[in-house]
């Protein structure tokens, strides 16, 4: 199987211990890999990390065989992505938002921003200011310029923040339509461990900014009720090895 | 290249979408007509010419580039930069297919095109104005001059830009940007006066360094030291602004 | 690739620093021709006050309207230090059309003064030889760095428009030259105004000047310098010139132009000569040079009065006199008494005038004033201030709080003049 995104001994600490130390992680082409932990863990600073918000202190993440740190414009060429909270340019109408984003990848027209509008279900507030827009409109919107460039690799951060029942219903349906039809591998951190359950294929846990288990949604419910339940025995195991340890 | 053109197309609709443009347009007309009323007014009232038709140009050009265009430079920079951090809407730029460098480089360059135009629209509505409203006093080399000077004044305003770029990378907040901007201005024009042996090493100085370019005898090598100067202290605040900008965690 | 950038980066800033590091030591190092100007001044000036035995200076001015003079001037100075005397030649034009012209000499220990319009020779001749130098130099006075501050602020980037040319033989030639649109339109507006207000201030003095009065388009056109400095660095002559232009009420377009040239020639061979008075109609005066050093202070011993007067039936009555009687002067100190006598009618008034003695020292470096301090009749303390006028012969004698005399309607003032007979 291809490797899509190769996460190789990545190091970060904060002053506060938080951090992240020594993650390795490879996904896949056609994952819809679920990142999963606590409040926290190191999810959103690896995320970081893999989009070039951050600099690591060791390692490097590639992706599509391009180092992030040092080919960042090669490697984030075909990366859609949604870091935290979905922010937009508030004195700009929704349009004009995505096409500043659609002026940085060759193949993107005014065509493609109505059908992502389209698909995120914002296409009738296509010319409004996106001061006016509430979380969840700021969030759909946010996805739309995720998946603005046909991505081959779609990184999202709790991309559900915000939405109502509907709104997730349309999100999930999304990431597997695009999966499906489109073949796009999605890098998807949340800590709604049901929604993950029900929309990824490959799950990770991270805890205390170290990556515990990878494991395939199916096997894990072969041998759990839910993965509510393995999550906590995962966390629960790695606790006993910590403060047995300790 | 395309890419950076992208970047800077960006950064160039961003300016014009936030009303930058026509603040500036209203407030450069705002000067020209302030200034043309106070010469009818010296004229009338005191019987003296005020200004010819090619010195209005200069006249406007000696206060602005002193007050406004600093001012418009301090704020578009400013907002560029500072503005972007604390709205996290830097993040938007920064995710995408294009390299910090080019990020940095386009909004530079967006500022320096936006005083381009300010410029521009200075000398051309002074020039209309002084020929419209004072008696003739043009001369193919007067005006050639005068065009020039307008001209020139982009390089110490790109300078100055660059060392508010820079500003705006070291401190979080907007404000304090601008009034730390605002106070090294003020004391280097202070210091300007107290040692005018050195003044020419100012930036304060350096945004009348038009006025040499109106010397009969035009003194190159003068004109020489000074461009190298202004050419090396923007070279230093670009490359330490940029350091910074590089670094930044988002 | 890491390693890449970072050394970029490293190489730019270093590039950036260096350029602007060493440029910025060249522009320091070099001289603007303002600077060598400024030198040439200075030098020049020292060199007169200093170095040069003797030197000439030849100053000359004039005022045209449309080049047609209406006013000139000319000076010439010769200095002769050696024997710190000095000539003044001056002729001139003025602008209603009078000629002027007059000459004076100046030595340690005397000053002849003559004028074409009275050829009579005034004559003035020291008691003390003066110590006066022949030529002071201006950039020696305590204010001269501040006012050379001030100058070199005002005149800021204009600095560049002066120009250095060099010659073979290592003299010099500065020139400069502004013309409207190099002028600052503010430093034009102010200096126009002021010429305007001086120019038609004169106009309503003078009625039949030939000076036009200008009320519309005023402006400074042109100005112009140029100077020429010799191979020791020495200003030979500059020559200024500013074109001012305006329109009189008529409309007619005025262009007044002012020329100034000053020249120093004939350093170290000049010579100054005493004017030859025989034969001619001479008019003698004695000066009491030097205030600060009385050579004979006994000639105030004695006694100096003044009156006192009143009002009365729309007339001036003297009533009586003040005295300051001097018993002992020396350098240091002067002791007397003040008293007044009234006119047996108007003894009524003694009563508001005191007696007292008093004594005073001089002031440290002025030998002619000093502060006293004295008791009257009715013990209280007075003080005040005397002060002995060698060019007038007389006492100025205050004393303070003295209001006393107003009410009373007694009038006098504080000179005291010499009782002689």
């Amino acid at each position: 199987m291809e490797k899509v995104i190769e996460i190789m001994n990545l190091t970060k600490s904060y002053g506060n211990g938080r951090g992240i130390y020594d993650l390795n992680l490879d996904i896949y082409k056609g994952d819809i890999f679920g990142f999963l932990g606590p409040n926290g863990a190191g999810k959103t600073t690896a995320m970081k990390i893999m989009t070039g918000l951050i600099r690591p202190e060791q390692g490097d993440v590639r992706i599509l065989g391009h180092s992030v740190t040092e080919e960042y414009e090669k490697a984030m060429a075909k990366v859609g992505c949604l870091i935290e909270i979905a922010e937009s340019y508030h004195y700009l109408s929704a349009f004009d938002n995505l096409r500043q984003l659609a002026r940085y990848y060759p193949g993107v027209d005014h065509k493609r921003i109505d059908e992502v509008l389209e698909l995120t279900g914002m296409l009738k507030f296509k010319h409004e200011k996106s001061k006016k827009f509430s979380l969840g409109m700021k969030q759909r919107l946010g996805l739309a310029a995720a998946v603005l460039s046909r991505p081959q690799v779609v990184i999202l951060d709790e991309p559900l923040n915000g939405l109502d029942v509907e709104g997730m219903i349309d999100i999930r349906k999304m990431i597997q339509h695009l999966a499906e039809k489109e073949q796009t591998t999605f890098f998807i951190s949340s800590h709604l461990i049901h929604d993950v359950e029900l929309t990824c294929n490959r799950i990770g846990v991270i805890y205390n900014g170290k990556i515990l288990n990878v494991e395939n949604t199916q096997t894990i419910l072969k041998n759990y009720a839910t993965l509510e339940n393995y999550f906590v025995s995962e966390v629960e195991r790695n606790g006993r090895v910590s403060s047995s340890a300790s | 290249m395309a890419v950076f053109q992208a970047a800077l197309l960006n950064e160039l609709e961003k300016l014009y979408k936030k009303k930058k443009v026509l603040v500036a347009i209203l407030l450069s007309l705002a000067v020209i007509v302030i200034g043309q009323l106070v010469i009818v007014g010296v004229r009338s009232g005191f019987g003296l010419r005020g200004t010819g038709s090619v010195e209005f140009p200069m006249l406007v050009l000696s206060v602005v580039v002193n007050t406004i265009l600093p001012l418009f430079t301090a704020l578009v920079a400013i907002d560029s930069f500072s503005g972007e951090f604390t709205q996290n809407s830097m993040r938007i730029t920064l995710t995408r297919p294009v390299s910090r460098f080019k990020i940095y480089t386009a909004k530079i360059t967006a500022i320096v095109l936006f005083i381009l135009g300010a410029l521009l629209l200075l000398l051309v509505f002074s020039l209309l104005a002084g020929f419209i409203f004072n008696t003739n006093s043009a001369t193919l080399d007067s005006l050639s001059r005068t065009v020039f000077s307008y001209f020139v004044s982009l390089l110490p305003l790109t300078v100055l830009a660059l060392a508010i770029a820079l500003l705006a990378n070291i401190f979080k907040s907007g404000i304090a940007v601008f009034f730390v901007s605002i106070l090294t201005f003020l004391a280097l024009k202070v210091l300007g006066v107290l040692f005018s042996q050195y003044s020419s090493l100012f930036l304060t100085t350096q945004l009348d360094w038009y006025n040499l370019f109106l010397v009969n005898s035009f003194p190159m090598l003068k004109i020489l030291r000074q461009f190298l100067i202004m050419l090396g202290s923007g070279i230093m605040l670009f490359t330490a602004g940029f350091y910074i900008f590089d670094k930044k965690e988002f | 690739m890491k390693f890449k950038k970072k050394s970029v980066m490293l190489v730019s800033f270093t590039v950036g620093t260096l350029l602007l590091a060493t440029t910025a030591l060249a522009d320091i190092a070099s001289k603007s021709g303002y600077d060598e100007l400024k030198g040439a001044i200075k030098l020049t000036t020292e060199q007169a006050s200093e170095k040069f035995d003797s030197f000439t200076l030849d100053y000359s001015m004039a005022l045209k309207d449309n080049g047609k003079t209406l006013e000139s001037s000319n000076e010439t100075l010769k200095v002769d230090r050696t024997k710190d005397a000095s000539e003044n030649i001056s002729s001139g034009l003025s602008a209603n059309g009078d000629k002027r012209s007059s000459q004076s000499y100046s030595d340690k220990t005397t000053m002849i003064r003559v004028s074409e319009s009275d050829p009579t020779y005034y004559v003035t001749e020291f008691t003390k030889e003066r110590k006066d130098e022949a030529f002071n130099n201006p950039f020696k006075e305590e204010e001269a760095a501040d006012i050379e501050k001030i100058v070199d602020a005002v005149v800021g980037s204009l600095k560049d428009h002066v120009v250095v040319t060099e010659n073979p033989d290592g003299s010099k030639a500065i020139t400069g030259s502004l013309t409207e649109v190099q002028i600052p339109s503010l430093v034009n507006a102010v200096a126009s105004f002021q010429l305007k207000q001086e120019f038609n201030n004169q106009n309503n003095n003078q009625n039949n000047s030939k000076m036009p009065r200008l009320t519309k388009d005023v402006f400074v056109k042109e100005v112009k310098g140029s100077a020429k400095v010799n191979a020791d660095g020495v200003m030979e002559s500059i020559l200024g010139t500013a074109v001012l232009s305006g329109k009189d009420e008529q409309g007619t377009v005025h262009e007044i132009s002012l020329e100034a040239l000053v020249k120093v020639m004939d350093i170290n061979t000049t010579t100054v000569t005493k004017p030859d008075l025989t034969g001619k109609k001479v008019v003698k005066d004695i000066a009491r040079y030097g205030d600060a050093e009385m050579s004979n202070p006994e000639k105030f011993v004695g006694k100096f009065k003044n009156d006192i007067i009143i009002e009365k039936d729309n007339k001036f009555i003297k009533v009586g006199e003040r005295f300051v009687d001097i018993t002992q002067i020396d350098g240091k100190s002067v002791t007397g008494r003040y008293y007044s006598e009234f006119k047996p009618e108007f003894e009524e008034y003694a009563a508001s005038l005191s007696d007292f003695k008093f004594e005073a020292k001089f002031e440290q470096d002025q030998k002619t004033s000093a502060n006293f301090e004295g008791t009257n009749d009715s013990g209280d303390k007075v003080r005040g201030h005397i002060y002995l006028s060698e060019y007038e012969g007389q006492v100025n004698f205050n004393i303070d709080n003295f209001n006393g005399s107003f009410g009373s309607g007694l009038m006098f003032n504080s000179s005291f003049s010499p009782v002689l007979d």
